[in-house]
């Protein structure tokens, strides 16, 4: 899936933050089984990037362009199914529902990926597997990390949006989140763009932007 | 979508809903679906009984008023439409045809044994009238309805509720009457005594039950008969008989007097009326002058619709009464009327406030959940998935409802169809089609009206 920016900026954040930045206002484009690493000090619309490429916001000036498109021009319903097999995202608040059980978190999406590995596969290559029955609200957050990063994997997806998605992960499990992110990925030929707070995690990018 | 998710998203988004207003709203769609059930229902009720005892709707049956008192009207005074005045009646715009009532001239006495044999139990006995018309006017002819002289039964019609009054009137506060279907009431033996010492009897039966003509009828060629063979001389027929200017005797019938027609002094002899002893003239005018016929003092009437105005001016001008047959269904259709339409409004009404509750609370559910839902459509959920876990919820609460108020409404038709039986009203125990089409309806609309709420409550949190 192609990602075209043309000269946007979203319109709360200041103009110094936008002239500094490597995407805002500039001509940018994150091609089809490309990684893209994001990186940036909290406050300078990283999450707002992706949300805009997620479709979730639309007050900014410039062009998002998916395959082409304009993003302003795709109808409502169509977003819903781009939102249901083109696109998944790891969101940096993670959206599970805390009154239900991991396994059910991870169950509650619209269409299953069906070249992934198993859900329990996936799970206990991230050490999740004597959570999966729990209530999300009794997990820590960076077992909820992972519970959310296995949902965005278990959605078909040709694009994979992560938004601080090891922010709460040891190495090791950064690691680990980042074998099965790169594996899954490749074996969907999905591109990927991630964001992050100046680290970088242990996968492999074609691109790094600074905001 | 499959089953298990369908499950998971509703457990996503089990909220709980305000329970008061569900409450209210969940009691206000029970009562007032109830209520237009049962409205739908009785309706058919009313109209399917009004159908089966449909009174004539062009056949009005006309007479003179009957002013004064009792002892006035003991005068017999002559109530009898002239020839002239029935032509005119039948030249009224909107008059189809017209018809004269016959009656009897001679006093009749029956005794009615509902046991089926004359002498067995106890009699219903009463003074009666006959009266007979054309057939034409008739709403049906019964196989039975002849009569020839030498005949051994005499056919009876009498109006329908005669017999609703004896089942429902008279059976009930007589042990020794029974209450009577048409098949039994057909089969009572009926002994006819005629004349002020009964010394005639007949055998009649009643044959038929008219909806139509509010009369005990007879066939005209036995009420002919037994005029002729029966009648009593009427009052204008009887005069004073003038010996050498005297009254001689007590007054004497046309017939008495024409036997002396031979004696001698037959030609000196004067005559005057009852009603007007000073009145004499020859008694030999008895001869020139005939008996008058006897004239119709009640016509029916077939018109073409209701009354015109012609009729009716004409009607109050001559001081005539007009009189539809069987009014009493006019008065039961005008209450059953109300009856359903007060029903029908509750009903709506509640049924309208419930509408209104649920779709308040559903908006306020919708909202409550608002987070989940949202979280739903980012994952890639549509808003029809989302509204369908909501409506579901409704639909279940509302099927609950919808059967809890059928069965109330069978309950209450059960206990109302035994209520009115007592009035001869018969009350289906099961829902009619059109009923169950109504609650088609009903559940559409109400449905409909809610899916688009919760719909819209859900769009609005993509908004």
């Amino acid at each position: 899936m192609l990602i075209e920016l043309e000269k946007v900026a979203p319109f709360p954040l200041p103009t110094k933050i936008v002239q500094e930045s490597e995407i805002w206002g500039a001509d940018i484009s994150f091609p089809p089984k490309s990684a893209s690493l994001l990186s940036a000090q909290s406050g300078m619309g990283k999450s707002t990037l992706l949300h805009l490429i997620y479709g979730l916001r639309k007050d900014f000036s410039g062009k998002v362009l998916i395959n082409g498109q304009d993003t302003r021009d795709i109808p409502h319903q169509n977003w819903e199914n781009v939102r249901k097999t083109s696109i998944s995202m790891v969101f940096q608040d993670l959206r599970l529902f805390p009154h239900l059980s991991a396994r059910d978190n991870i169950l509650l999406i619209p269409t299953q990926n069906e070249t992934i590995p198993a859900m329990e596969e996936m799970a206990d290559r991230l050490g999740m597997s004597p959570f999966l029955d729990h209530k999300v609200s009794t997990l820590s957050h960076g077992q909820r990390q992972r519970i959310a990063i296995i949902r965005a994997l278990s959605k078909p997806f040709q694009l994979l949006l992560l938004d601080e998605p090891f922010s709460h992960l040891d190495e090791a499990n950064q690691l680990q989140a980042s074998l099965l992110i790169q594996e899954i990925t490749e074996r969907n030929g999905a591109s990927m763009i991630l964001s992050s707070l100046g680290t970088t995690p242990p996968l492999n990018f074609d691109h790094q932007y600074s905001l | 979508m499959a089953v298990f998710q369908k499950k998971r998203l509703q457990r996503c988004l089990q909220v709980a809903g305000p329970r008061k207003e569900l409450t209210i709203a969940s009691l206000g769609c029970l009562l007032g679906s109830t209520l237009l059930l049962l409205a739908v229902q009785l309706y058919q009720d009313i109209n399917h009984y009004l159908e089966q005892n449909e009174g004539p709707k062009n056949y009005f049956t006309m007479n003179k008023k009957v002013e004064g008192g009792a002892l006035v009207n003991l005068g017999k005074k002559d109530e009898s439409f002239s020839p002239e005045e029935l032509q005119a009646i039948q030249a009224l715009e909107g008059v189809k045809r017209i018809g004269g009532f016959k009656r009897n001239q001679f006093p009749v006495t029956v005794y009615i044994w509902p046991t089926g044999k004359v002498g067995l139990g106890s009699a219903a006995k009463a003074d009666l009238f006959f009266e007979s018309i054309p057939d034409a006017f008739l709403d049906f002819v019964p196989k039975e309805w002849k009569w020839e002289e030498n005949a051994t039964l005499v056919p009876i019609m009498v109006p329908k509720f005669y017999l609703d009054l004896w089942n429902f009137g008279l059976a009930p506060s007589r042990v020794e009457y029974p209450s009577l279907s048409t098949e039994a009431a057909t089969g009572m033996p009926i002994e006819i005594f005629i004349g002020r010492q009964r010394t005639t009897t007949l055998d009649g039966r009643f044959v038929a039950f008219s909806k139509r003509i509010n009369s005990v009828l007879v066939p005209e060629s036995f009420l002919a008969w037994a005029n002729k063979k029966f009648a009593e001389p009427a009052k204008d027929d009887f005069f004073f008989l003038w010996k050498d200017s005297v009254i001689d005797g007590p007054p004497r019938s046309r017939s008495q007097l024409l036997e002396m027609v031979d004696e001698p002094a037959f030609s000196s002899w004067e005559i005057s009326p009852l009603g007007d002893p000073a009145k004499k003239v020859p008694a030999s005018s008895l001869l020139s002058s005939s008996k008058k016929k006897p004239q119709p003092s009640r016509i029916i009437l077939e018109i073409m619709d209701t009354p015109s105005a012609a009729l009716l001016q004409f009607i109050e001008e001559n001081h005539y009464e007009l009189n539809r047959e069987f009014p009493e269904q006019d008065f039961l259709k005008k209450a059953m009327s109300g009856l359903f339409l007060g029903i029908a409004a509750v009903g709506g009404l509640l049924s309208i406030l419930s509408i209104a509750t649920f779709a308040s609370s559903f908006r306020l559910l919708v909202s409550k959940a608002s987070v989940h839902s949202r979280n739903l459509l980012l994952l890639g959920f549509s808003e029809k998935e989302i509204t369908s876990v909501f409506f579901f919820r409704f639909l279940r609460l509302f099927t609950w409802n919808l059967s809890l108020s059928v069965l109330l409404g069978l309950f209450c038709n059960y206990v109302m169809m035994n209520q009115v039986k007592e009035f001869g009203i018969v009350l289906s125990p099961w829902l009619y089609a059109n009923s169950l089409l109504f609650l088609g309806l009903y559940s559409f609309c109400f449905l409909a009206v809610n899916r688009l709420v919760i719909k819209n409550a859900v769009q609005e949190l993509t908004a």
